[in-house]
């Protein structure tokens, strides 16, 4: 018989649980906050954008509320959160074609995962460092004065 | 019906296809400075490119589809019922189309707009 009910009784908690499989499971946490902020961006953004066509003072009253120092600290972090988004995603999508897993081997004491070798780990850094490094651009271009 | 590992593989393309769009856009607004590149005269002007309109739109869809379905597979790992399943996929589908139609509406209302 076919069972219906598969209910994850974890839930949230054991969603945002970042404590039982190391790094691997830091970056999937990751990638799903950054992919729910980058959502909640998205909308706002398409939302923001259509006070254009309410017309010139419609724009500018919309410019008022969103161009401010608090507006650049939100651009400044979605700017971290679409660049760590992208380069995890991508070595994520390696990672689900199966390139850069390393071989199968036998399971020796203490249980290190091949799974998540240098390749896995650096990636995730690289990820990292270049969400940093487009925040301190774009803090240069939003606080930079032009 | 779609099967998973499709869905996926549609999720991937939209991403990858999405890091190529939002790049220009971006550019976009750098090609002057930021805050000059915001003045409405030169938003609508973006709006009157066609090229340009027809890049924004393709970001919707593409950010749309991956965003949505991103969040509904992040639903559907917190909790698993055919119930929830089919609740999330019908709640996520309708969602995308909103924005998707409101992103649209708001591109061709400002092609038709005159400077201000």
């Amino acid at each position: 018989m076919e069972v219906y009910d598969r209910n994850n009784r974890e839930g949230l908690k054991g969603w945002l649980n970042p404590g039982r499989y190391g790094w691997e499971r830091v970056s999937y946490w990751l990638q799903r906050l950054t992919g729910v902020g980058l959502l909640v961006y998205f909308v706002g953004h398409v939302y923001e954008t259509s006070s254009l066509t309410q017309g010139f003072d419609a724009w500018n009253a919309m410019l008022e509320l969103t161009q401010t120092p608090l507006g650049h600290m939100i651009l400044l972090l979605v700017i971290g959160m679409s660049t760590f988004h992208s380069a995890n995603g991508i070595r994520l999508i390696f990672t689900h074609g199966g390139k850069g897993l390393g071989k199968p081997g036998r399971p020796d004491y203490p249980y290190d995962p091949v799974s998540l070798n240098y390749r896995q780990k650096s990636g995730i850094w690289v990820a990292l460092i270049l969400a940093a490094v487009a925040m301190l651009y774009g803090a240069s271009v939003l606080f930079g004065g032009e | 019906m779609l099967r998973e590992s499709q869905i996926m593989k549609i999720h991937y393309m939209t991403g990858i296809a999405a890091l190529f769009v939002v790049a220009v856009h971006i550019l976009m607004r750098l090609v002057m400075p930021f805050n000059l590149s915001l003045e409405f005269d030169n938003v609508i002007l973006n709006y009157h490119n066609l090229p340009y309109a027809v890049l924004l739109e393709s970001i919707l869809v593409l950010i749309a589809i991956h965003g949505f379905n991103g969040l509904r597979v992040i639903l559907l790992e917190m909790r698993q019922s055919r119930g929830w399943e089919n609740f999330v996929t019908v709640v996520t589908i309708v969602a995308m189309m909103g924005v998707i139609a409101y992103g649209t509406r708001t591109i061709i209302v400002a092609n038709g707009l005159s400077l201000g």
